[in-house]
């Protein structure tokens, strides 16, 4: 019987995208629905788990997902903080800043065509501020990660088990004979 | 107690917890105010925590936003009553049908507020995302009891095939 595929590459490649949906600001703005990028992200990776099995490997088991997800967030969270810090080094404050143009442009517009109350669009202009000097500094930095690696691999792990429940193919009801 | 309980207890336990800090984030505000900002602060990276988006508790926001209340309260309580609707040792799940028709309401809420067709309240939003959470642990309880349980059957072959044999008993 052949050997179930390796995990560590799909690990690697969902947690690539974990971290770079997390870590690129702007794009990180979709965790702020309950960590739905991390959830995703554990979602595709035992959706990539899955499409590398093949005839004559053993089935995909739930324990499969729980590992998975563990192993994308872990390497998420370091990807996300390497990414920021990256984007921070290479880009400074001028990134923050076109990222805050455009984003305070998008709230501006929302505010004027009356879908966000005004007081809204100053708090999350006043949250947007706060996140760029959070991030700048080295405790933020070290403080980031540390949460990160507690709260990516609890939702990969969740969106790992999403995607098993999902994803799995549904083995037909044995029937016991009768005597 | 059986394997599967104990994971269920374990897991029930981690979501109360996390359900608690949520709730003790505006409780501890005026009293421990330390312990109140790094609650809000562990909360942070997976909520915006906007004021106008968020039920108050003695004049303080929650620690996360109305919508993510309704997700993770809704969530303990469907734990918390998980039992009664199924057994903790199947490992079956529902039609993946569910799970589309609880998102559903969440998505639309989300549509037609960026849209301007219809702006959100708290109302909605708790109540979209306690559709979504109220179906979750039937996706999710089933193959963690099940993952934990292959996991421990790895380490312990003789302890897993004992609860294996135990699990067939009952």
């Amino acid at each position: 019987m052949l050997e179930k595929p390796n995990k560590l590459r799909v690990a690697l490649i969902s947690g690539v995208v974990i971290g770079a949906v997390s870590g690129i600001p702007g794009i990180s703005l979709i965790n702020c629905c309950c960590c739905a990028g991390v959830w995703l992200g554990g979602l595709m990776a035992m959706y990539l788990y899955k499409q590398q099995f093949t005839e004559g490997m053993p089935p995909l088991e739930s324990s499969d997902a729980l590992i998975l997800g563990l192993m994308s967030g872990v390497v998420g969270a370091f990807v996300a903080t390497l990414t920021s810090v990256l984007i921070l080094l290479i880009f400074g404050p001028v990134e923050a800043e076109f990222v805050k143009s455009i984003f305070q442009s998008f709230v501006e517009r929302m505010g004027e065509s009356g879908n966000v109350p005004s007081d809204l669009v100053d708090q999350l202009k006043d949250q947007l501020d706060q996140s760029i000097r959070d991030s700048a500094r080295i405790s933020g930095i070290f403080g980031n990660l540390f949460i990160s690696l507690i709260i990516y691999p609890i939702f990969a792990i969740l969106g790992g088990l999403l995607g098993y429940a999902i994803f799995r193919r549904k083995t037909p009801p044995q029937t016991t004979p009768t005597p | 107690m059986s394997n599967s309980t104990k994971v269920y207890s374990v897991f029930l336990a981690l979501v109360a917890a996390w359900c608690a800090g949520i709730v003790l984030a505006p409780l501890l505000a005026s009293g421990e105010p330390r312990v109140s900002s790094l609650l809000y602060s562990i909360y942070a990276p997976i909520c915006h925590q906007i004021d106008a988006r968020s039920m108050h508790i003695e004049g303080s926001k929650l620690a996360v936003c109305a919508r993510c209340s309704g997700i993770y309260f809704s969530f303990l309580i469907s734990v918390l009553l998980y039992p009664l609707f199924r057994r903790l040792a199947s490992p079956g799940v529902p039609n993946r049908w569910w799970l589309s028709i609880a998102i559903l309401p969440m998505a639309a809420d989300v549509f037609l507020t960026i849209t301007g067709i219809h702006p959100g309240s708290i109302v909605t939003r708790a109540f979209t995302g306690i559709c979504f959470g109220a179906v979750l642990p039937f996706y999710l309880l089933p193959p963690l009891i099940e993952a934990v349980t292959q996991l421990q059957t790895r380490r312990h072959p003789r302890g897993g095939l004992l609860y294996a044999r135990k699990a067939q008993q009952t």
